[in-house]
């Protein structure tokens, strides 16, 4: 396996572009208009938890039947550990982080603006028109916290920007097997999108791309779906048993790799994209459309079994669970369910249900 | 339509199954005449109960037939459903089923099956009864009838998104499904209500495809006119509990609400709150409390618990404790000023962008303090219901805020309205108890 290019730690980032000047956003999952956010200088550092994080904090505002991305992202909050961020963009992509906003703003009123987004669940004409709006009137309010008033061509130009990014990173995810990283270096790298600026993920992306080699002959294969890949334990289980996830489908990977748009409009061309991206849960997208891609998305990649790691009490991804399995099934792809709380490690019961996985498959 | 079908209909919906329900009821009413089931703590059901019950009844036993002899659509229990109804729809309400599944103590059976089928015991046991009815075929209705149509409207939940979905799959019916973006502050957008109004607009189209015929402007018009007197009886109906001491008690209203949510377009549903309201006063004049010894006025806040609705009644009674009012009947009430029956389409919009459920925290919390002064209220109960995240969260923050400024004790109850598996009667017992006695060292 080849090292990893060298990634700037989440903490440095924040620093060294408040040091520029620079404010930072911090976004709670899954959706969110990395490129807008950019239009108005903030850094967007995306908040999945994180694990580790003393709970207690938020125990006293969400009950315990709430997932563990929201409550550590509370407790995270509480703790101080977003203090160095200007904004709280939180995305309404389930009923929990909807609850999450409503608290943040009606109750605990933290020093930073709240400032959700709604993402349309229709199939029909009016959300892209609904959404291109809801993105208009978003950049408005960041225009009051930041003070600047990009023009639409320079929104449009981060938008172009970003979609860049995006295509890197369906190239390393589509790449994935031609790539001599280990899983866990392979997941730092897509996922260090969540908080470098594009600049910087597009050096590190390229830099990995260049190491692509045809012969790369991974051992067994998996496609990873689900939530995010937290505990990482799992990629250092997997990676002991040389097992490679050569696809991805959690909600903070592949899920959000959108295609580009199309319009003129920064604003329409975002709705576009985002419309347009990999069915998803939070999204509500059509069981059909889910399993169909699930399945291409295994075909296509070779892999040869599926994990699904969910995060405790995610609705959304335990609504589409018996579909997705039952789907697998009849294409004779054998699959797992790991249901994890970010704070706990991984059992030994998982890993033992990991490995009947792995036994099943060649 | 199918004449076997219409038949069987005919003699079963309509002439053999409603003589059956009547001679039911008559038989229920005559009971409650002689006193039947008395509790010793709790007023009779109101007289009209045996009524409410056979119009729900007949409901239910018309879904029996209804297959091949009108169109069904199945229907989330916030959905705008004033087209369909025009058009001629049989509504079923799954969410209406779950809860009779619940009451009958039949939920968990049924969930099983769903768990069984891989729906995880953390989703909705609404969902899961529901699915598991479906799989199993098991229901205490009879029969379901299979939907030529779905509808899901996102103003309770993005539950019912993925439910519906799951029922899409399995059906291979056409879904509709209206968004209703999320209020998180004190109005909706101008781009929101638009965008609901679109989609209210690409519904009827689909309704009206599957309906086979156009919507009449008029009986839109009706139907709305209907809704909307039958909200506002309803929200009379619980206005009147600001009467001391409440003549009907919130575990009364979970069930006699019914109507309201499956029927409320409906004449007789119109007819049938016009008399309940009627009685509701009657008893005021005559000084009847639903808790005889009445001392404490308490505000239920979320859905019931089904599966204990009459035990968790009688355990506050004893204590002298009226449930007198509830945000979840109250629900469907607060929509009445929404409805303006002149333009149905937009008072549509705005009704069904406006539910509790869809709006923010801090507007659940103002409207529980509005009625903690309305309804002269004493504490507050919040059902903290594992299966609703929508109804519960910022139930911890609401609580801090009723018990610190406004001085109220407010109890968090652990439960599920419908799973029995998360639910300790002894420990339900122990916390209804102390919330009694805070109640009293409040005095
Ligand atoms: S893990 Fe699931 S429930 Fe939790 S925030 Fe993410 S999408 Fe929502
Ligand atoms: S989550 Fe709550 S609002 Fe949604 S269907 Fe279940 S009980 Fe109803």
């Amino acid at each position: 396996m080849a090292a990893l290019p060298a990634i700037a730690a989440r903490a440095e980032v924040i620093r060294h572009h408040r040091q520029q000047g620079g404010q930072v956003a911090a976004v709670l999952p899954v959706h969110a208009p990395r490129a807008l956010l950019r239009a108005y200088g903030f850094l967007p550092v995306e908040v999945w938890g994180p694990p580790g994080v003393r709970t207690s904090d938020g125990a006293s505002h969400l009950q315990p039947y709430v997932c563990s991305i929201v409550r550590n992202a509370l407790s995270f909050l509480l703790s101080g550990g977003l203090d160095a961020t200007d904004l709280i963009l939180v995305p309404h992509a389930c009923d929990s982080l909807q609850g999450l906003g409503s608290i943040l703003l009606d109750f605990i009123k933290p020093r930073q603006p709240v400032v959700p987004l709604y993402f349309p669940r229709s199939d029909g004409a009016g959300a892209q028109r609904f959404l291109a709006e809801e993105l208009r009137r978003l950049a408005t309010r960041l225009g009051g916290i930041s003070s600047r008033a990009p023009a639409a061509d320079e929104i449009l130009q981060y938008v172009v920007d970003e979609e860049t990014g995006d295509r890197l990173l369906l190239e390393l995810h589509e790449g994935r097997r031609q790539l001599p990283l280990t899983n866990a270096d392979f997941y730092r790298l897509v996922r260090s999108r969540e908080y470098l600026p594009r600049e910087a993920f597009e050096t590190a992306a390229r830099q990995a791309l260049a190491m692509r080699h045809p012969d790369s002959a991974p051992g067994k294969t998996l496609l990873l779906s689900g939530v995010v890949p937290e505990p990482t334990s799992l990629m250092a289980a997997l990676d002991e048993r040389q097992v490679q996830i050569v696809a991805d489908d959690t909600l903070c990977g592949r899920r959000r790799v959108y295609p580009p748009g199309r319009s003129r409009d920064p604003f329409e061309r975002l709705a576009q994209s985002w419309l347009s991206g990999p069915p998803d849960s939070t999204r509500g997208s059509s069981m059909a459309a889910r399993s169909d891609y699930l399945v291409r998305q295994v075909a296509a990649s070779g892999a040869r079994g599926v994990v699904f790691y969910l995060v405790k009490f995610c609705e959304p991804e335990l609504f589409y669970l018996p579909t997705l399995r039952k789907a697998l099934q009849r294409k004779g792809v054998p699959s797992v369910v790991l249901e994890v709380d970010l704070n706990d490690a991984l059992s030994q019961q998982m890993l033992t249900r990991l490995d009947a996985l792995l036994e099943m498959i060649p | 339509m199918n004449p076997a079908a219409s038949l069987a209909y005919a003699c079963n919906a309509r002439v053999l199954g409603p003589a059956a329900l009547r001679a039911a009821r008559l038989h229920a009413e005559w009971q409650a005449r002689g006193g039947a089931g008395r509790s010793p703590h709790l007023a009779p059901p109101l007289r009209i109960a045996p009524r409410c019950k056979e119009m729900v009844a007949r409901h239910w036993l018309e879904g029996r037939y209804v297959q091949g002899v009108r169109k069904v659509a199945w229907v989330t229990s916030g959905a705008p459903v004033e087209f369909l109804t025009a058009l001629g729809f049989y509504l079923l309400y799954p969410e209406n089923h779950a809860a009779i599944c619940g009451t009958a103590r039949v939920a968990v059976d049924l969930a099983a099956a769903a768990e069984e089928a891989g729906y995880s015991r953390d989703l909705c046991s609404y969902v899961r009864t529901d699915l598991g009815s479906l799989f199993s075929g098991r229901t205490p209705v009879g029969r379901l009838p299979r939907p030529d149509l779905l509808l899901a409207c996102t103003n309770i939940c993005q539950t019912v998104l993925f439910w519906y979905r799951v029922l899409a799959e399995h059906f291979g019916v056409p879904l509709v499904i209206v968004d209703t973006p999320f209020v998180y502050g004190e109005e909706a957008s101008p781009n929101s209500l638009r965008y609901v109004g679109t989609q209210i607009d690409e519904a009827i189209v689909v309704a009206e495809k599957v309906a086979g015929r156009a919507l009449s402007a008029r009986s839109f018009e009706r139907v709305a006119t209907r809704s909307r007197r039958a909200t506002e009886l309803w929200l009379e109906i619980l206005q009147r509990n600001r009467h001391v001491p409440a003549p009907i008690s919130a575990f009364d209203q979970f069930v006699l609400m019914a109507p309201i949510v499956e029927l409320r377009g409906q004449a007789a549903t119109v007819d049938l709150y016009a008399a309940m309201l009627c009685e509701v006063d009657e008893r005021i004049r005559r000084g009847v409390a639903s808790v005889r010894e009445e001392k404490y006025r308490v505000l239920w806040d979320n859905l019931p618990i089904w599966f204990r609705l009459r035990a968790v009644a009688e355990l506050l009674a004893e204590r002298r404790i009226a449930v007198v009012a509830s945000t979840y009947t109250n629900a469907w009430g607060e929509l009445a000023p929404y409805l303006d029956t002149a333009s149905p389409r937009e008072s549509m919009i705005r009704a069904y962008t406006y539910p509790i459920l869809n709006r923010g925290t801090g507007h659940k919390l103002h409207i529980m303090q509005g009625m903690i002064d309305d309804y002269h209220l004493d504490g507050v109960i919040l059902h903290s219901d594992r299966s609703c995240k929508p109804y519960s969260l910022g139930q911890m923050d609401q609580r801090e805020r009723l018990t610190g400024g406004l001085k109220r004790p407010a109890l968090l109850l652990e439960a599920d309205h419908n799973d029995m598996r998360c639910y300790a009667d002894e420990q339900a017992a122990t916390r209804l108890a102390a919330f009694a006695e805070m109640l009293e060292a409040q005095r």
